[in-house]
């Protein structure tokens, strides 16, 4: 197994170099005396100029890299849902407007025609209701009042 | 290489804090140093207060000051090779407390062991340590790209 060097971060072939283990159990490998030596008189990689810590820090020679990054969108697919297959959803998605007027319109009237006959069927039992429903409608905004959704 | 008057640490909860190495016991050789996984017989040299009341709890031995022990060595600072061509070194010496029938004294590790410990038989050491350095199993991933 390929390691890296914690003091550098070059790659650390099998049986090279070497591994410390400190008093807290924290391990750190090295590739060479030079970065154990380094290490050893607490350096700090970021400000040894040839680590990779300092490379990237300072964003030396990694231009390459970044261009890379840029080109990732999701694209969006389509999908019928249980109550509308992908071929019903298309349907009404691509109906002219013309043709969907015409069927609100169609709704409507139908829609009107069901109303009148059910108020031809209720007698005059219900009416005092219905007034006094708008009656309270209207009240209830009033009683909100100023204040009313702002 | 742990030799005559070297210090250990004790890692194990047998009481003993530091220890001194008084003979490494290595098939009649008197002089000679001690590694990972030799057994040494050692003094104590620091332990830890025994304080009369808590007494009644230990089912571990407490050992005192100027106890003569036996001991295993767990971790040394010379560095160490393995068998994979690694070298382990670890910051400081420590050691394990045995009795004469190579049993620990203690009942729990703190700290790591070295792994070279089973392999020279320590099997029971090695199972108790809360981390054994360093570890065996290697990951088969493979290496991700780097910029060198």
């Amino acid at each position: 197994k390929l390691e890296i060097d914690s003091f550098t971060g070059y790659k650390i072939y099998p049986s090279k170099g070497r591994l410390f283990v400190r008093g807290d159990s924290k391990i750190f490998r090295f590739g060479a005396s030079k970065n154990e030596s380094l290490f050893l008189q607490r350096k700090n990689p970021r400000k040894i100029a040839w680590t990779v810590l300092y490379r990237r820090m300072h964003k030396k020679g990694i231009t390459e890299e970044v261009a890379k990054k840029r080109s990732r969108k999701t694209v969006k697919h389509q999908r019928g849902i249980v109550g509308a297959d992908l071929a019903a959803i298309s349907a009404k998605r691509n109906q002219s407007t013309q043709v969907r007027t015409q069927q609100r319109l169609a709704a409507i009237s139908k829609a009107k025609l069901e109303k009148k006959e059910k108020e031809a069927k209720r007698p005059k039992a219900t009416r005092p209701a219905a007034p006094a429903a708008n009656l309270r409608n209207v009240s209830k905004q009033q009683a909100k009042g100023g204040r009313g959704g702002r | 290489m742990i030799g005559l008057k070297s210090t250990l640490n004790v890692i194990d909860n047998s009481g003993a804090l530091l220890v001194e190495c008084v003979n490494v016991l290595k098939n009649k050789v008197n002089n000679g140093w001690g590694g990972v996984g030799d057994e040494i017989v050692c003094v104590v040299k620091r332990a830890r207060p025994i304080s009369p009341g808590a007494q009644a709890v230990s089912n571990v031995l407490k050992v005192r000051r100027g106890d003569v022990r036996r001991a295993v060595i767990v971790r040394c600072r010379k560095p160490v090779r393995r068998p994979d061509g690694r070298v382990v070194r670890f910051d400081d010496n420590a050691a394990v407390l045995l009795n004469n029938k190579r049993e620990m004294l203690g009942t729990r590790l703190g700290g790591v062991v070295s792994a070279d410990l089973r392999m020279k038989g320590w099997g029971k050491i090695v199972s108790l340590a809360p981390k054994v350095s360093p570890s065996r199993h290697h990951s088969r991933n493979p290496v991700r790209s780097e910029p060198f």
